[in-house]
């Protein structure tokens, strides 16, 4: 969908899915490491434990269907180099350190006069201006100052975040879909712009207008744990855990008058439970002992059973059960098998192969999908400087100055 | 709706987008548009109204349907018409409508657009060059495509559960469903890249996104470290298998907490200056993030001991001007005093007819060149019935009136 789009990746692992989101979509995506490579962001865990850049998973993960090349723009060939690029490029990038690149004269204000045409993103953790713009902050911090973390958890424990880094997956799309947004503009006016996306303003939309909610009634929200408000939503399974909503209104009745039937069958529904008024029920007025009583009833019924019996049976029934799934069980999960969410990519110099995410959305043509591996440290550079005219001698003198 | 008369021009002046469906997860996606000046029209309907217009509805809700914060707050400025897609003339002035919209977003159970004839097929008759996308939680193909789940569901699916809370305590997704905050942005994407994609093209295209597998896709990591080596990514606290101290910790008051995330060797020495260089931090097994890490849980109690008697703001302060990663955790009421976020001006305030003043949000990208915005609060049902089937379809007064009489505006 973006074919001929020419996107110069200058990001860390903040940025890395934003990028390859770009690439998916069909964009020529340049990934830009340092020469040596970008040994931050190619980090552990690697391939078989074995340490070394070429097996990081997190960049063989993030990287996909972008080519790749070194380059050190703050040596003076480099920085003529990272000029060229520039110039041949329609979006940069990045996601400094605070007020980095602009410091060495390499940001966007050093470009935008020349390249009217360029659309250039910036992904900070608190955007590029304002009091706490040189603030730094990676994924927990940015979850920490953007509301999330406080109201997940448990009450009895410190407030809790997501042990992958939601943080860039939360910017990511939304730094794809400014640039996007940019670029549409740019067809109308013939002009690029800047896209400022703050990692921590990115994070607020996962509060889903609780804020503005709050802003209303001003009561405070605890950490509830396990719980939704007042009534359960995880409940142990034999193996494992289960997500389950204890919660009334319309839209629910039908789904627990079909989980009481299912535990009636296996005789786990006592009386009481069978002749329940769930039309009259709702988790906003019930009382706590009224709570207790359900819960117990559920939860030994949950308990008996794994997992998978569970989902299967509550696909079946049509009841609103989810299992809280690993990686394993995505792997093997039937419904993503069936729309054929994975791909296995070879990599012979790895001796590996591995299975990938091919796609965020699927179209008849599968215009959305995994383009390519990885770069390996530097793959591209013969080909994507040769574009720029440079001949393989050219390449041996920038390498001995320490620009590639 | 882009009528800032005088101000610049937004990225989506011009672009009619039609919305069908409910909750947070489509209403979500249009936002982004409706934020750069697209002009979006909802079909909703009092019979089968929105769950997030009865979500805390009770006996007591003055404002009924119009009375739903979370309902006002997630679809700012735009058009809502009531039609009941029950009867024939429903479906007929939504096809019409169909006609009208260069983008139609819908995120009903897959098979509910096709009853009315609004499949891919029926949409790209009515409407060649539309861009179509449908977003449920399990895409339109497959055994599970009717699995009727909400975003708890899809959360608890894609793997965000699992990965969120302590190992010895239950899994609990990061608060709000996140598979209801993410995947709009998807959404959004998938639809921009296909308008761009039609500027060239003349084409439109139907875009199948599934909220669940574009979850999963954000977790590319975790899947490629199962594939790859056979590893599960658990849930682990707030503690990074590559960075310590990496944490969060007590501060006075009630409740109140500091994240810090010692991310390299730099950072641990600018700690330890900024505690003053006791006699435990200046060990040399700790300048090394292994020897950090292999020493956690004395690192956490000696930090604790530091942090706990102190401001949590105060202390961020203090560590992020010495070159330490650090934040207050922030409660709803932070958010709203945050000089940050005012700098950005994330939140905008409008007013509401039943519900006074409000605060809306903005998304967290800003364009030099079109700032957007929002300018009225979400819509009461049916609040522009007569300005999209008066206006924009040309229905006369009468025609409008039978239509309601006749409960095909209902």
């Amino acid at each position: 969908m973006l074919a001929g789009l020419r996107v110069l990746d200058l990001s860390d692992e903040s940025g890395f899915l934003a990028g390859k989101l770009l690439g998916d979509l069909g964009a020529d995506v340049v990934k830009v490491e340092p020469p040596g490579g970008d040994l931050v962001g190619r980090r552990a865990p690697y391939l078989r434990g074995e340490p070394g850049p070429e097996g990081s998973l997190a960049w063989l993960a993030l990287n996909t269907s972008k080519r790749g090349i070194t380059l050190d723009a703050s040596v003076a060939a480099g920085r003529d180099l990272f000029g060229r690029l520039v110039a041949g490029a329609d979006v940069v990038l990045e996601t400094p350190r605070p007020g980095e690149r602009d410091a060495l004269g390499l940001g966007w204000d050093a470009w935008a006069a020349d390249h009217p045409r360029l659309v250039w993103c910036s992904i900070t953790p608190f955007g590029r201006t304002g009091p706490r713009a040189r603030w730094r902050g990676g994924d927990l911090v940015v979850v920490a100052m953007g509301g999330n973390m406080k109201v997940t958890g448990d009450p009895d424990r410190p407030p809790v975040r997501c042990s992958m880094p939601t943080a860039y997956y939360h910017a990511a799309p939304e730094a794809a879909l400014g640039i996007l947004m940019a670029l549409h503009q740019r067809e109308d006016t013939g002009r690029g712009q800047l896209v400022d996306v703050s990692l921590q303003e990115t994070q607020l939309q996962s509060l889903l207008s609780a804020p503005g909610q709050f802003a209303l009634h001003r009561r405070p929200m605890q950490r509830s744990g396990a719980r939704l408000g007042r009534t359960r939503e995880i409940w142990a399974a034999r193996d494992g855990w289960i997500s389950f909503g204890l919660r009334g209104g319309p839209a629910r009745v039908a789904n627990l008058a079909a989980t009481v039937a299912w535990m009636g069958e296996q005789g786990l529904a006592p009386e009481w439970l069978r002749a329940y008024d769930w039309k009259g029920f709702s988790h906003l007025t019930v009382s706590d002992d009224e709570i207790e009583r359900l819960e117990q009833a559920f939860g030994a019924f949950f308990a008996k059973h794994t997992m998978r019996e569970l989902y299967e049976q509550a696909l079946a029934r049509r009841v609103l059960l989810a299992p809280c799934n690993d990686a394993r069980e995505l792997l093997e999960h039937p419904q993503l098998r069936s729309r054929e969410l994975f791909v296995t990519l070879d990599y012979p110099e790895l001796g590996a192969a591995i299975e990938h995410p091919d796609f965020f959305a699927r179209t008849a043509d599968h215009a959305i999908a995994l383009r390519r591996r990885a770069p390996r440290i530097g793959e591209h550079n013969g080909e994507v400087y040769g574009q720029l005219g440079m001949a393989p001698c050219d390449l041996e003198k920038l390498a001995a100055q320490g620009a590639i | 709706m882009g009528l800032r008369v005088g101000g610049p021009a937004e990225v989506f002046d011009g672009l009619n987008v039609l919305e069908l469906g409910s909750g947070a997860a489509g209403p979500v996606a249009t936002r982004y548009l409706v934020e750069q000046g697209a002009r979006v029209v909802r079909i909703e309907s009092a019979r089968r109204p929105d769950f997030l217009r009865v979500l805390f509805l009770t006996k007591d809700s003055k404002f009924g349907l119009d009375g739903s914060p979370m309902y006002v707050l997630l679809n700012p400025d735009k058009e809502s018409v009531s039609i009941n897609m029950a009867t024939p003339d429903g479906v007929e002035l939504v096809k019409r409508l169909v006609g009208w919209a260069d983008v139609v977003a819908e995120n009903f159970s897959p098979g509910v657009m096709a009853k009315w004839g609004l499949d891919w097929e029926g949409i790209r008759t009515l409407r060649p060059d539309a861009v179509f996308v449908s977003g449920c939680l399990f895409g339109q193909t497959g055994p599970q495509r009717k699995y009727p789940g909400f975003g708890g569901q899809g959360s608890a699916i894609a793997g965000f559960n699992h990965l969120t809370g302590w190992p010895d305590r239950e899994a609990h997704g990061p608060y709000g469903t996140i598979t209801d905050s993410l995947s709009p942005r998807y959404v959004a994407v998938a639809v921009v890249a296909a308008l761009l994609e039609r500027r060239r093209t003349g084409r439109g295209r139907h875009i199948d996104l599934s909220q669940i597998e574009s979850g999963v896709y954000s977790l590319s990591e975790m899947i490629v470290r199962q594939s790859a080596n056979g590893e599960s990514e658990v849930r682990r606290g707030n503690r990074s298998e590559r960075a310590a101290p990496h944490g969060v910790y007590p501060c006075r008051g009630e409740d109140r907490w500091i994240a810090i995330a010692v991310e390299d060797d730099d950072a641990w020495r600018a700690l330890v200056a900024a505690l003053g260089e006791p006699e435990w931090a200046r060990a040399p097994g700790l300048a090394c993030v292994a020897g950090r890490l292999a020493r956690e849980p004395e690192l956490d109690a000696q930090i604790t001991a530091f942090t706990r008697p102190q401001d949590a703001l105060a202390l961020a302060e203090r560590l992020q001007a010495a070159g330490v990663p650090a934040g207050p955790v922030q409660d709803f009421a932070d958010l709203l005093d945050d000089p940050q976020l005012a700098h950005r001006e994330h939140f905008v305030p409008l007013h509401h007819v039943h519900l006074g003043e409000l605060l809306f949000e903005r998304s967290g990208l800003r364009l030099s060149a079109s700032p957007g915005g929002f300018e009225r609060p979400g819509p009461n049902l049916g609040e522009h019935n007569r300005q999209v089937l008066g206006g924009l379809l040309r229905l006369s007064e009468a025609e409008i009136q039978d239509l309601v009489a006749r409960e095909v505006v209902a």
